[in-house]
């Protein structure tokens, strides 16, 4: 079973879709319930993967498959190659471990055909362990554009007011750099085919190798780069996400912020990166300063808002902004603390927007002016949404404080000193906009008679945010045990990274001080 | 005519003679199913003995070839029709069209398209294309008490009539210039040191304007929405794909027959390109009815195809046969949906009346999105790898540039192709039960869309039998 161990978790669920297309469709109960075991049963399948020592000690790919897919000449050549390593191990983790979750949630929340509905979210499931898992560029773009279409369908047709426009928007955006990304797919095909080294269909260990010009490295990084930015999102290609998930339904939203947005940035650990070693020095400043903006204008721009989704939507753009700047740093902590701060977004962020669905449901109503004095009346709820937002925030002991202080410190001891200096104030500014929205939420008097009758959260809503309350703990208190499986794969990116003349930053070794683009150009020039 | 020359066209054959048989006795014997089935049956042996069957000589008559390119267009033209046939029976019924005159005139389209895709000399070139035109008028206005119909009939033998004009016309200078008919002569006696003599230029000029009419390159596409729209569904279908690509597959030997000398040729076959791309997707964008759409959507994928004649060679070939089996499924499934859709009165085909149709009739709902996706190129269906084998071929060789507006195009095609399925599933019904559907418009949904869920996944032994056939 481990020789096809990908394969049959990524295509589980797509089989869990096949039966259920035979079950009637006014059961909602049994379609939910089956729906469930299915992910389930997924994630146990994963389950091995992160029990597997394997990755704490080689940083390469395993639990390798490989078969010939497509061979015609020179027409197309691309393979079914697939393989996990300790940079995608977590992130498929996280996938499994989201989607029952998320699935859980919708038990009242979704009552218009909810065939169509739970089909989508399993498709979603294959499509998003797909493209984690794909090594081969051309497989890679085929689960990536997979994720598209069920998202689509889920803000469009289970979306909010104005889901049309949401939904229509968040396809174009997407389409737009996946369609670059296309383009410059064929490109790095076309260049690799010219050069003359052995290629393996779109392998991308081969594509690794290639020894391309600075100036095509150059364009196709900034193709590259822009699709999954827009993906990301970076500042200023963001727009789409606050409309995407307002509009969206919890579980939408739930996995749009948990395992979809780190598409993007999978994409440039992934790809971009290591695909394109020389102009990667050219774009950090560009893209680090980016990653500031995104996050102190994502800070700026939640502390103002009325919607308490929009309010976690926007701060979603600043806690990505934190993953870049990490991942930027190019060095050991900002790297790792870009990985675990992934995950930790993944958890946070998820539950956040499964609070602010809890609330939804009770009072079909997000504007925080209609709450106030809420702990009074679900005590348990008030509790966990504290526990999250310290999270969010990033207060030490939880999750959040790993990962951003992993991914600034890295930042400080590389080039982008500078960067992080500002990037700190993030930090101070989560913690005004969630705090206080967590006070006029949950604190105070209940000034709204309707929420007099506010329930407490039910055993089934507890059972969801458990094991999200357990991992913000696990994380932050002993992340080694993510660390430890990461590291290895880490080191040997960086290393390759290096080998293209990367300026890897020795620790504490001072830069030229004051100059806001210290990473110097070492292509070709 | 030996023996072996009949035994050659045999499949072409089986289409005239069996559409002169339904014709001859279908007057006598008015049982509409009856006639549809044969005609089916009659279609599907054609494609059958084209597809197995070795015919004895390599060239008849200095007309027709039979090489493995013709036999594998004869086969796909055959089955289109068959699709045809098999879509139309419940629409037939509700319009009462005299059976065997459907039939027949079916029969003979696919006979005109076999011959005009396996043509090797101007006469075959210009019977061919005749042939399944002249049908096509009389099938465009066959519902006699739509006056849409009437006028989408009238609207294409005019456009049609003028672009016969202008291919005899380009014929006569061609042949005026090298004094033979057939390709290979007629081509080389038009050239001089490698390049265009002008009679022979002008000759082709007249050439690619016919085409242009035919297969709606802007700017000669001004007909095509409203034919579209008048004509019934099924046979939009056929317009729309098969018309469409025996045209295109007469034109690409051609065009690689005339090699390097073509280039003037190649600068105004970019030039349409890219204006048939452009003009073509601006013009989709806000049309708020399904066969307009669909028309504007086959003017924009011409568009692409051109790039893959101009790419020429087996490159070209490969992708330009790829992408038209495609686009044919998605195309053709999609009217066929439409055709599912008609009502007795009117066929289903503004936005606003499809509005929450996904509800009531969920699988010809779903199968109608993936088509659109499958034309927008999303994968995993087949449409992607069609798009993608053809834009990888035009920047291989040398065509960045209309590759790049190509992708430009399909990008913004997103937006055309999504409103359907924006109407269909999020938008609320003003509910009324359409017919279900019956169950052979079933079976060739189902054909089209296994075909493009399965080609998407793997679209191997296509691409194999794509190179196979190619000369």
């Amino acid at each position: 079973m481990a020789d096809y161990l990908l394969s049959i978790m990524t295509f589980f669920p797509l089989l869990g879709i096949l039966v259920l297309l035979f079950i009637p469709r006014d059961n909602g109960g049994l379609l939910k319930g089956f729906t469930l075991a299915v992910s389930l049963i997924t994630f146990a399948i994963s389950l091995p993967l992160a029990f597997d020592n394997v990755f704490t000690t080689s940083g390469g790919m395993h639990y390798r498959e490989f078969y010939e897919w497509i061979n015609i000449g020179n027409f197309f050549q691309m393979n079914y190659n697939l393989g996990v390593d300790g940079i995608s191990l977590w992130l498929v983790m996280l996938t499994t471990f989201i989607t029952p979750i998320t699935i859980l949630s919708t038990w009242n929340a979704v009552d218009k055909n909810v065939k169509g509905f739970m089909a989508m979210l399993l498709l979603l499931e294959t499509g998003m362990l797909g493209a984690f898992i794909s090594l081969d560029l051309f497989l890679f773009y085929i689960f990536w554009e997979l994720m598209l279409i069920p998202m689509y369908f889920l803000i469009g047709i289970w979306g909010g007011k104005n889901r049309i426009y949401a939904a229509v928007k968040f396809f174009i955006y997407t389409a737009v750099g996946s369609l670059l990304m296309l383009v410059a797919i064929i490109f790095v095909y076309y260049f690799a085919v010219q050069s003359g080294v052995p290629m393996n269909g779109f392998g991308i260990e081969e594509l690794y190798k290639l020894d391309l010009p600075y100036n095509a490295q150059f364009w196709l990084f900034l193709a590259f780069g822009f699709s999954f930015a827009i993906k990301v999102p970076m500042f200023p290609l963001h727009t789409w996400l606050p409309d995407a998930h307002t509009e969206a339904p919890t579980a939408g939203s739930v996995i749009l912020a948990a395992v979809l947005l780190k598409m993007g940035t999978y994409g440039y650990i992934r790809f971009a990166m290591p695909m394109f070693p020389e102009a990667l020095p050219t774009f950090i400043p560009f893209l680090a300063f980016l990653s500031v903006v995104g996050i102190i204008y994502g800070s700026l721009v939640a502390m103002m808002q009325d919607d308490i989704k929009k309010l976690v939507a926007y701060s979603s753009v600043a806690h990505l902004g934190f993953v870049m700047l990490g991942i930027f740093a190019l060095n050991m902590q900002g790297f790792a603390g870009g990985m675990i701060q992934m995950i930790n977004h993944g958890i946070s962020t998820g539950a956040l927007f499964l609070i602010v669905g809890f609330l939804y449901e009770r009072r079909h109503t997000r504007l925080i002016t209609e709450f106030g004095g809420v702990a009074t009346k679900m005590p348990i709820f008030a509790t966990i949404f504290m526990i999250i937002t310290f999270s969010s925030i990033g207060l030490p002991g939880t999750n959040g404080f790993v990962g951003e202080f992993l991914a600034l410190m890295g930042a400080f001891h590389s080039s982008l000193r500078w960067y992080a200096v500002f990037a700190t104030s993030g930090v101070i500014l989560a913690a005004i906009y969630m705090l206080w929205v967590y006070q006029r939420v949950m604190f105070g008097k209940v000034t709204n008679p309707e929420n007099e009758k506010l329930k407490d959260l039910s055993l089934r809503e507890i059972v969801i945010m458990l094991p999200l309350l357990l991992f913000v703990f696990w994380i932050g208190i002993y992340p080694n045990t993510f660390f430890s499986k990461m590291n290895p794969a880490m080191e040997q990116m960086l290393e390759h990274m290096g080998q293209g003349k990367v300026a890897v930053v020795e620790m504490h070794q001072p830069t030229d001080a004051g100059s806001h683009a210290p990473v110097k150009k070492h292509g070709h020039n | 005519m030996s023996f072996a020359a009949l035994q050659s066209l045999l499949p072409q054959l089986i289409l005239a003679l069996g559409a002169t048989a339904v014709l001859m006795f279908g007057a006598w014997i008015p049982k509409r199913r009856l006639w549809l089935t044969v005609g089916l049956l009659l279609a599907l042996s054609a494609a059958l003995v084209a597809g197995l069957m070795e015919a004895p000589l390599a060239e008849v008559g200095g007309m027709y070839a039979t090489t493995l390119y013709a036999r594998f267009c004869t086969v796909v033209w055959s089955l289109t029709i068959a699709a045809t046939l098999l879509i139309s029976f419940r629409y037939a019924d509700l319009h009462r069209f005299g059976g065997g005159e459907y039939t027949s005139l079916l029969l003979f389209a696919a006979a005109g398209m076999s011959l005009l895709s396996a043509a090797t000399s101007l006469i075959g070139l210009f019977l061919g294309l005749e042939a399944f035109t002249l049908v096509l008028y009389i099938l465009i206005a066959f519902n006699r008490t739509d006056d849409r119909g009437a006028e989408a009939g009238l609207k294409y033998l005019v456009f049609g009539a003028v672009a016969t004009g202008f291919l005899a016309f380009g014929i006569a200078l061609i042949y005026a210039a090298s004094g033979s008919f057939h390709f290979q002569e007629a081509l080389a006696g038009i050239q001089i040191e490698g390049a265009l003599r002008p009679i022979g230029l002008a000759g082709w000029a007249m050439l690619l304007v016919a085409v242009g009419f035919k297969i709606s390159l802007v700017p000669f596409h001004l007909w095509t929405p409203d034919v579209y729209q008048g004509a019934p569904a099924p046979i939009s279908g056929v317009l729309a794909t098969a018309a469409k690509g025996a045209v295109l597959t007469a034109f690409l030997p051609l065009l690689t027959m005339l090699g390097e000398s073509g280039a003037e040729i190649k600068n105004v076959l970019w030039l349409l390109a890219i204006i048939t791309m452009l003009v073509g997707t601006f013009a989709a964008l806000p049309q708020t009815n399904l066969k307009r759409m669909l028309a504007y959507s086959s003017v924009v994928h011409m568009g692409y195809l051109l790039i893959a004649l101009l790419v020429g060679g087996s490159d070209g070939g490969q992708a330009l046969l790829f992408y038209l089996v495609i686009y044919s499924f998605a195309t053709f499934g999609a009217f066929g949906v439409v055709t599912s859709f008609a009502t007795e009165h009117e066929e289903l085909q503004e936005y606003e009346d499809l509005r929450g149709l996904g509800y009531l009739h969920p699988r010809r709902s779903i199968v109608l999105a993936a088509f659109m996706l499958s034309l927008a190129g999303i994968p995993p269906l087949a449409g992607f790898f069609a798009k993608f084998g053809l834009f990888q071929a035009a920047l291989r060789n040398g065509y960045a540039g209309l590759a790049i507006i190509g992708v430009f195009a399909s990008l913004v095609s997103v937006y055309y192709y999504l409103r359907p399925i924006i109407v269909l599933f999020m938008q609320e019904r003003s509910a009324y039960q359409l017919h279900p559907g019956s169950k052979s418009e079933y079976l060739l949904l189902a054909g089209c869309f296994v075909a493009i869920l399965a080609l998407g996944i793997y679209p191997e032994p296509l691409l194999n039998l794509v190179v196979l056939v190619l000369p």
